[in-house]
């Protein structure tokens, strides 16, 4: 996640390489973050002195040992940040001993540059610490704002909603080669179609039933396969598959 | 008898049929320097549909005719219930020097070369998304068409999208994938929409992320070249929420329901295209 994010703010022009600092045991990571111009400290303690915005990107497993250990150098000129997943607001801010923190929930998309962000700001975090986070995390990707109580269901929808979707295109393909296409012309094709239709969404501002409605013409192809997937209950399969994620995203969060 | 190769740096383009598709293939064009305006040209008895075009600075003709003789390349974009006769009534003047071009869903090659007399024709089936830069293209290239004159048209249409050559016998299969497929996606995020606001997602942001979320998966797909099981692998941690949204549809069977409507939408287009 962190490498993705370097990426895209060096990519995107946003802050240059020579203004970023971090740290790996592992000299394989830090080979990755020098060839990007990222400068490599000997450990997080130097990291935190030396910067001003300080980014949490460890497991979430581990988050709350690192944040204790650095908890002397954190003061509050600085921004701190957390994209680990299931870990509350509430808890990061009472580790850092404050509340200058903004949670962030971005998705595996921010290595391609289109990831769905959602952040939280802590009770000390200024509305210009929010600009300023939203405009790094806007260059992998794009960025809403919400409460920390809603982010179980987040993580449902936007963090687990990706494999829901790699189901969709492989069975989109399976679909192209059961009715007779080469495997390799339907996997690309069911790519670039949910590529399309997502793009229509996000670009129109329609509504995806409009959407459906604009294509779906009398007794044609697309509703005879419309027609399936109502039959089946395709939307509420869907939904289920949301609802039971968040709850098990609310269940981690809680252990 | 030889080919006259189309000149590709100089070639005259016209439209018959000034819809939608028609529209979207323009301003794609246009905006990707593919070639300028001022090469285009179409007809229409509609002056609303004569503004769109003429606000691109696409030259309007006074009827079809016109188009076809002041073009290299001529593509039929109107809708597939008329087509058989407009390309009937224009084909005296269709000569062997233009190379045809139809984007008609369910119309065969053989059909076209037929009411053509000549098979300087290539079958393109284009998706909705080329509206917003990102169709779905097939096209299949008709006996007379040459690998230029496929070069050429590929490089029109990858204006708006992504573009695959494949074999006529496979548009029935085609069209119920990505011909329809979209309206699969839009029902698709609807649902995931709904399934936030059912998780207690305010519908603004269910619906916003549920689009993103969408759109990077595919970004996923296409870019990184992985499979989509190794996609799904890579994220889908254990014991984790991801892996507790996809046993809910496994269970339902999901993935054989989104076959169904490709198979379903597949033989709706073959009986379509022999009717």
């Amino acid at each position: 996640m962190a490498e993705s994010i370097v990426k895209g703010v060096v990519q995107a022009g946003v802050l240059p390489s020579s203004r970023i600092r971090t740290a790996h045991s592992n000299p394989k990571r830090c080979a990755a973050f020098e060839s990007f111009g990222v400068k490599i400290l000997p450990h997080n303690q130097a990291v935190v002195e030396d910067s001003d915005v300080v980014i949490f990107s460890v497991k979430p497993q581990v988050v709350k040992d690192v944040v204790l250990q650095l908890r002397p150098v954190l003061t509050k000129k600085k921004l701190l940040v957390s994209v680990a997943a299931g870990i509350k607001l509430k808890d990061l801010q009472e580790w850092a001993a404050h509340s200058r923190f903004i949670r962030v929930m971005p998705n595996t998309a921010a290595s391609v540059g289109e990831a769905a962000t959602v952040m939280s700001l802590g009770r000390a975090a200024t509305e210009e610490d929010g600009e300023l986070i939203a405009k790094l995390f806007g260059s992998v990707g794009k960025v809403w704002r919400a409460d920390d109580k809603y982010f179980d269901a987040i993580t449902g929808l936007s963090g687990s909603g990706p494999a829901y979707i790699y189901l969709a295109i492989e069975a989109l393909a399976d679909g192209g080669v059961a009715a007779g296409l080469p495997r390799e012309l339907a996997l690309g094709l069911a790519s670039q179609t949910v590529l399309g239709a997502a793009t229509m969404v996000t670009k129109t501002g329609k509504h995806p039933g409009q959407l459906k409605d604009d294509v779906a013409s009398p007794g044609g192809t697309t509703i005879a396969g419309i027609y399936e997937l109502e039959k089946a209950g395709f939307r509420g399969v869907l939904m289920n598959a949301v609802v039971a994620a968040a709850k098990r995203g609310q269940e981690l969060s809680q252990s």
